[in-house]
């Protein structure tokens, strides 16, 4: 007991010593250190050896922040760029969207403001109609329009639209009615040549082209002159257009010429039509 | 049931082909949806069956086209008619062969319906077209098997026998008939 309390005493005394010996390195250091900085003022060799060798970590380390300051701005940036990119495309789809509505209000106007002015012009009874449905068969040439027998539709009536003849009512129920186009072959029209005022009949041929019948060989018929409605059946008004003379063919035989006739209606953009309503007086 | 729901798909088949596939007065594509059905009643469903739903279908096809009433319910009746003693007779019955029967039993049914018309008022057709019918024929061959498979889901769903579309072939497993079952 008495040996281990007498080699602790030594051992304290040894720590002691390294203790003392250890301040007094450090502290000569820190007077070194403190006299080359402080008392010369000057930037000594121990400040060009630290910047000298930690001068390279802080270029490399100030790089690599820059690097990641640029990568993140440049993401930002991205994705700012992605959302604007988004957000324009939206309103780019919304423009067209609008420009396309614009566009269909704009033919649809210029279709309503023609048939008005024919309307106006003819200064006739009529009744404004829609094509909903068209006949499928290769056979016949036939429309369904929403006026009927309650719109005051009665079969024979003819239709118009801004361009000129379109057609007569066949069949009508009470809010639907069947219309015969011209080009059909079973139609038939009571037609003039303008020019010459020479009466013919026009029909159908199933395409997109008239018939135009009875017309002797003397008349002088040439390409491009007008045909009328003659109005003696006394459905359709005189006067109105219905096509261009687009061929005539003066064969050896026979009395009568062969015209074709081509429709002043567009068939192909057949929409809104007119259905001229029976004038008081007028044979039904 | 079955009679009612062929009978509304009849309607909408016929709405189609007067709305959406004519794109104009004389669009020349516009498939001829009816045919398929009839078709398909011709194949599918009994006689009676077939008829009745045949009725009201010709009728709204008459009341939307042409100006002769009756040309339709002749067309349909025809077709049926022919499809169904043409698949009695002939000993195979498997689908691959059945499609070009349809499209061949249109230009046949059509060629006898103009000339049956055209006997009595020429003036009021438009003349024939080998080309149109044949494009409208080729319309129907390649719609009628996808809408042959749309009428079997229906008629399966009705029967309340409704199995994965991998399965609904529209053939039986024997491609021949023996001679027992021959009419």
């Amino acid at each position: 007991m008495r040996k281990r309390g007498a080699g602790n005493k030594q051992g304290n005394g040894h720590r002691t010593l390294r203790i003392v010996l250890l301040s007094a390195v450090l502290l000569t250091l820190t007077l070194i250190f403190l006299v080359s900085t402080l008392g010369g003022r000057k930037f000594g060799t121990v400040h060009k050896l630290v910047l000298e060798l930690t001068g390279p970590a802080q270029s490399a380390l100030s790089s690599v922040t820059e690097y990641v300051k640029y990568l993140q701005k440049d993401y930002i940036a991205l994705v700012e760029v992605r959302e604007e990119n988004r957000r324009l495309w939206r309103e780019l789809q919304e423009c067209r969207e609008t420009a396309n509505r614009n566009r269909e209000a704009l033919a649809v106007n210029t279709r309503l403001r023609k048939l008005l002015a024919f309307r106006e012009s003819a200064n006739l009874p009529m009744q404004a109609a829609r094509i909903i449905g068209k006949d499928p068969s290769l056979w016949f040439r036939t429309v369904i329009v929403d006026r009927g027998s309650n719109d005051g539709i009665v079969k024979g009536l003819p239709v118009v639209n801004g361009d000129g003849i379109v057609g007569q009512v066949y069949t009508v129920s009470p809010n639907y009615s069947k219309i015969l186009l011209a080009i059909s072959p079973s139609s038939a029209i009571d037609v003039l040549l303008q020019k010459s005022r020479v009466r013919g009949i026009l029909k159908g041929t199933g395409t997109l082209s008239y018939k135009l019948e009875y017309v002797l060989k003397t008349v002088d018929v040439q390409e491009g002159d007008h045909v009328v409605t003659a109005g003696y059946g006394g459905f359709f008004p005189t006067g109105m257009p219905v096509g261009v003379v687009s061929k005539v063919i003066r064969k050896r035989r026979g009395m009568f010429l062969e015209i074709e006739v081509a429709p002043s209606v567009d068939f192909l953009t057949l929409e809104d039509l007119l259905i001229i309503e029976q004038q008081s007086g007028a044979p039904r | 049931m079955i009679i009612l729901v062929y009978t509304l798909l009849g309607f909408l088949f016929v709405i189609l082909q007067t709305t959406v596939f004519m794109v104009h007065p004389v669009w020349p594509a516009a498939p001829d949806l009816y045919f398929i059905l009839v078709a398909y009643l011709a194949y599918r469903v009994d006689l009676l069956r077939g008829l009745v739903v045949l009725f009201p279908v010709s009728w709204a096809m008459d009341a939307f086209s042409g100006l002769m009433i009756g040309t339709y319910p002749l067309i349909c009746f025809l077709a049926f008619v022919l499809l169904k003693i043409m698949d009695a007779r002939v000993p195979v019955r498997e689908s691959l062969y059945q499609v070009p029967l349809i499209g061949a039993c249109y230009l046949v049914v059509s060629r006898l319906v103009y000339f049956f018309f055209s006997l009595f008022s020429p003036d009021a057709l438009a003349s024939w077209s080998w080309p149109l019918m044949l494009l409208r024929a080729t319309l129907l061959v390649l719609l009628a098997w996808p809408l042959f498979r749309f009428l079997e889901f229906i008629n399966k769903r009705l029967q309340g026998k409704l199995v994965p579309l991998a399965v609904l072939r529209v053939r039986t497993g024997n491609r021949y008939r023996s001679r027992e079952d021959r009419p």
